[in-house]
């Protein structure tokens, strides 16, 4: 490898892009370790990160347009194992959904974790060549035709919380693709309007069922709400993290709302809880500061992109990731109803965190080329 | 940028995509700010809460002696399986109903009951499931803490009274408190629990519910400790914070004499029907030596077998019984005196001046003659002075002392002895003797409502205006026996100290609250004649309490024979009840007592009889060299005679 790496991408190299990733997975893993000491998963998540920074490595030095030009092979490819995980004897139910595979010696992933980097890469090679026009309806309909082969099969899991992480990247790219601003502000206008309208038809109609309706009532009053049923998730998320105050508990370790259980997955999808119950305010507002820079240098890493296509690449990359940050620390502040998502470079997974990586390994090899063109 | 195009201003939707970003993280920052700084504190109270649990420690009962520190009650340490209501909570309760039941061997039916109650209480902390665990439930409950978290086992004291029903009235038994009790202002006593002031007793708390264990609850309750303990999300225990032992309850030192006490009730137990009441007191303090009521129940079945089907059944039909045997007699019972009541009579009229000590001598005529009836005495005795017509029980002679007093007369010897009021004994439920006044005749005889004369000399010897409790009466007979000392009956001799430990308070001694008595002008020439005649019932050829007699002893007593119904019918269940009031040595009084054998008849044959198989033990015991060497039996002398 160090034949490759020429003076030239060395200097270029994103060095604070890649730093940032990695001190916010360690934050993580230590986050992991607070949560439960004893179940080693803190342990797997460590092998994980090797893992994930050999393969954001090759990712970043690779050219990303040759990926893209191969992007059909990839989805498809996804496509096949999304497929695969819903036969039942291959796929693996926990929790009523089928999401993952199991693999001997590796343990499990989850396709629809990976799926987003090929539905990305559909997306903007399809949308990556130079405009000329305002965006059409046809071009409107083959991105949404992308996004929901993925999408459908994900909700046949079903995992509505994947499912519903795949449409900020559609977003992203129409709204960059031309899209009328004003159909864009008729759209936010409308959809804001119909959210009222959609809750009452769904109520009326079965559509939404009651144990989705509780999950938004503990939304609005999480202290009244059923705190043992459905609103014991939130209730016990929002405890432990006005628990931790402005520095961090002092009721911490083994006296912890993880440790004792009361904190339900806090390795995953809590893990922010048990970052605010050990950190504090403090801990908390770093790690969003640590977001906010890590997603700005992103967005910078597009504007100098060698081409619509990687600019596209890595701004649906930020909206996925701003939207996976959003719902999932929402969820654990009490803003946002229970959806399993998990907090990019956070949350403890293989699949999550390869995902990620390899995402991030994108934004850096598309950084190196951008005096290519 | 190399790739921007006239169709948009790419630059600027970025630059909204970059803002939406940093606005999203500016909320999440916001909450975050609300949750953590301004809320923080509330929150982690709350997590605290959650986490933190105490569990009770109960604290060991006070156990209960005789005078003479001979062990009457003690606590032995059972096991209660308990269901937390904080696992409760959302659950349903009817699914443990078929495990539990099947688990446990308990009764569905009991359980469900058990679930209704608890669920009823607005705030229940648990539930008792089953009490007196075997070791085979207790481990069943350890095999099963996954499955059924919510389960607790709990060391819990219980009670054991004395076998065969021995002083089941005095002692009382121990229960659960009740929701009622619960709201009771004597139930928020916040001395009984230091730590929870506001809150001291709990449901599934056991408490005195009868006899000297309710009187005295506040003495022999222990106060519990606890162990704070740190928990799971499921209730599952993982560390212990702290222990604050519990501080046990006050020992009680009772004024009974089991020895008296076991004596006593054999007499009741022996007599024809097995009914009757026997008490022994002190009269120169009015210390209860024993208090037997027959026929009696076994407090252990409140204590101990209470939950099982069985033990309800066998409590309610204790209820139902038409003998009564829940009820103390001797402050519950009320009884038409006889011809104890003249003892009473001759002191008042003597007091009175209807009859003085130079000339006490009253036609008695064999009966007398009140407008067309004839009311006959049982013997003709002359013109008797008053130590004779005690001796022999002449009921003419008191007819005409009853008419020279009057019903007023009458009724100041009634408010004198506080015949009309309670006695004031440490045992809950006493009732108040019913006394003849021109008001209770109305409501009694409401088509006759006048007082006659005739209601005179009915009242005068003890019969249908008259019906008193067999302590008041006692009490009224103890104080004519020591020179006019009315002392109000009591069972407690100490609570014994115990000394402060941790967060609990020294509990300090505690004896009898009112030893001091109410004082009778009983002039002394007037109590000694009396006490003649009560000698003489004793003593003399033609006493009519000869069976009472211990040589060496100097016994005075009186006997009654209470009409339960009128003349002629006196046979089966309606014969009269014998009385023997009596006290020794009659010049200098330390024992007093008296007994009551129901429907029998004659008092001299079976009252006076139990009486002296009482002076006997006691002689045994306080003055040995006294004592007969033989002496008979009350089923002996009941066949005899």
């Amino acid at each position: 490898m160090v034949a490759i790496l020429e003076k030239r991408r060395l200097r270029d190299f994103d060095w604070v892009l890649t730093l940032l990733a990695v001190v916010i997975s360690l934050f993580g893993t230590w986050m992991i370790y607070n949560a439960q000491p004893d179940a080693g998963y803190w342990k797997k998540q460590l092998i994980g990160l090797g893992v994930s920074a050999v393969v954001m490595l090759a990712v970043a030095f690779t050219d990303y347009r040759k990926l893209v030009h191969i992007a059909p092979a990839f989805y498809a490819f996804g496509l096949v194992l999304l497929v695969v995980v819903l036969i039942p004897g291959i796929g693996l139910k926990i929790n009523g959904q089928r999401c993952w595979i199991g693999v001997p010696g590796l343990g499990q992933f989850q396709p629809s974790e990976f799926m987003k980097i090929p539905t990305v890469l559909m997306l903007a090679r399809y949308f990556g060549r130079p405009r000329g026009s305002v965006l059409t309806v046809r071009e409107t309909i083959v991105g949404l035709g992308i996004l929901i082969l993925p999408v459908g099969l994900i909700m046949l899991e079903p995992d509505a919380g994947q499912a519903i992480t795949y449409f900020p990247l559609l977003a992203v790219v129409l709204f960059l693709s031309s899209v009328r601003m004003w159909l864009v502000i008729a759209a936010l206008v409308l959809g804001t309007a119909s959210i009222p309208a959609a809750w009452v038809v769904g109520v009326k109609t079965g559509a939404i069922k009651p144990y989705q309706q509780e999950r938004i009532n503990v939304i609005l009053d999480p202290e009244n709400a059923d705190r043992r049923g459905f609103g014991y998730h939130t209730w016990q998320s929002i405890l432990t993290v006005g628990k931790g105050g402005l520095w961090g508990s002092e009721q911490k370790g083994a006296a912890s709302q993880s440790q004792l259980k009361f904190l339900p997955e806090p390795h995953t999808d809590f893990i922010f809880a048990v970052t605010a119950e050990n950190t504090g305010f403090a801990g908390c507002l770093l790690l969003l500061l640590a977001y906010a820079v890590l997603l700005t240098k992103l967005i910078h890493g597009a504007r100098r992109a060698p081409d619509r296509t990687g600019m596209l690449v890595i701004m649906a990359i930020v909206g996925g990731l701003a939207f996976q940050i959003f719902i999932n620390v929402g969820m654990a502040l009490g803003l946002l109803p229970v959806i399993g998502v998990p907090l990019p470079l956070m949350s403890a997974g293989l699949s999550a965190i390869l995902s990620t990586s390899v995402a991030i390994g994108f934004a850096i090899s598309i950084r190196l080329r951008r005096f290519v063109n | 940028m190399k790739f921007e195009d006239e169709t948009q201003n790419l630059k600027g939707r970025m630059a909204i995509i970059h803002a939406l970003v940093i606005a999203i993280l500016v909320v999440l920052g916001a909450r975050l700010y609300f949750l953590q700084v301004v809320r923080g504190d509330y929150y982690a109270e709350r997590a605290e809460n959650q986490r933190i649990r105490r569990l009770r420690i109960p604290a060991a009962r006070g156990a209960i002696f005789d005078r003479h520190g001979k062990l009457l009650v003690d606590s032995r340490s059972t096991y209660n399986i308990l269901i937390a209501g904080e696992d409760m909570k959302g659950k349903d309760w009817n699914e443990l109903t078929a495990p539990l039941s099947e688990g446990l061997g308990l009764d569905p039916g009991l359980l469900r009951e058990r679930f209704e109650d608890a669920k009823r209480q607005p705030a229940f902390e648990e539930v008792t499931v089953k009490e007196g665990a075997t070791n085979a439930d207790i481990a069943w409950v350890e095999a099963h803490t996954l499955e059924l978290p919510m389960l607790l086992v709990r060391e819990q004291p219980q009670r054991r009274y004395p076998d065969n029903g021995t002083l089941a009235h005095v002692l009382g038994y121990v229960g659960e408190i009740s929701p009622e009790q619960l709201k009771q202002p004597r139930f928020k006593d916040p001395e009984v629990n230091p730590l929870v002031k506001d809150n001291p007793y709990h449901p599934g708390d056991i408490i005195g519910q009868e006899g000297l264990e309710s009187t005295y609850d506040r003495y022999l309750r222990g106060r519990d400790g606890y162990r704070e303990v740190e928990v799971d999300s499921r209730g599952r225990i993982q560390r212990e914070l702290s222990v604050v032992p519990p501080q046990p309850g006050q020992d009680l030192v009772t004024t009974i004499d089991l020895d008296l006490q076991l004596t006593a009730e054999e007499q009741l137990r022996n007599s024809p029907n097995k009914r009757g009441v026997i008490v022994v007191m002190d009269p120169q303090n009015g210390e209860i030596m024993a208090m037997a009521s027959y026929p009696t129940f076994d407090p252990n079945l409140f204590s101990q077998r209470i939950g099982t089907p069985e033990g309800r059944k066998e409590a309610s039909a204790l209820l139902r019984d038409p003998l009564t045997p829940l009820f103390n007699r001797a402050i519950r019972g009320r009884y038409p005196p006889g011809s104890t009541w003249k003892i009473l009579m001759a002191t008042a009229g003597l007091q009175q001046g209807a009859i003085t000590l130079k000339n006490s001598n009253l036609v008695c005529g064999g009966g007398i003659t009140i407008g067309n009836k004839f009311t006959r005495c049982m013997g003709s005795h002359g013109s008797p002075p008053l130590r004779t017509a005690i001796r022999v029980s002449c009921d003419a002679y008191f007819y005409r002392l009853g008419l020279k007093m009057g019903l007023d007369g009458i009724m100041a010897m009634v408010d004198e002895f506080d015949l009309n009021k309670k006695t004031g004994v440490d045992l809950p439920h006493e009732l108040v003797s019913w006394t003849p006044s021109r008001e209770f005749k109305a409501r009694f005889n409401p088509r006759d409502a006048e007082w006659r004369d005739i209601d005179t000399v009915y009242a005068s010897f003890g019969q249908v205006y008259d019906f008193v409790t067999p302590l008041a009466m006692l009490r009224a007979q103890v104080a004519v026996s020591n020179g006019g000392r009315l002392y109000v009956p009591h069972l407690l001799k100490e609570a014994r100290a115990v000394a402060g430990a941790g967060p609990f308070p020294e509990r300090p001694r505690q004896t009898f609250e009112h030893p001091e008595p109410k004082l009778l002008p009983i002039p002394q020439d007037q109590h000694d004649l009396v006490v003649d005649g009560m000698w003489a019932v004793v003593n003399e050829p033609g006493g009519t309490g000869g069976a009472a007699r211990v040589p060496g002893f100097d016994v005075a007593g009186k006997t009654g024979t209470a009409q339960v119904v009128g003349l002629g019918k006196d046979t089966g269940k309606n014969k009269d009840h014998s009385w023997f009031v009596s006290y020794a040595p009659a010049r200098k009084p330390e024992i007093a007592m008296i007994a009551l054998i129901e429907n029998v008849g004659f008092g001299g044959k079976f009252a006076a009889p139990a009486v002296h198989n009482i002076y006997q033990t006691y002689l045994a015991k306080a003055h040995p060299d006294l004592a007969p060497a033989q002496a008979p039996t009350v089923a002996q002398s009941a066949q005899h005679q």
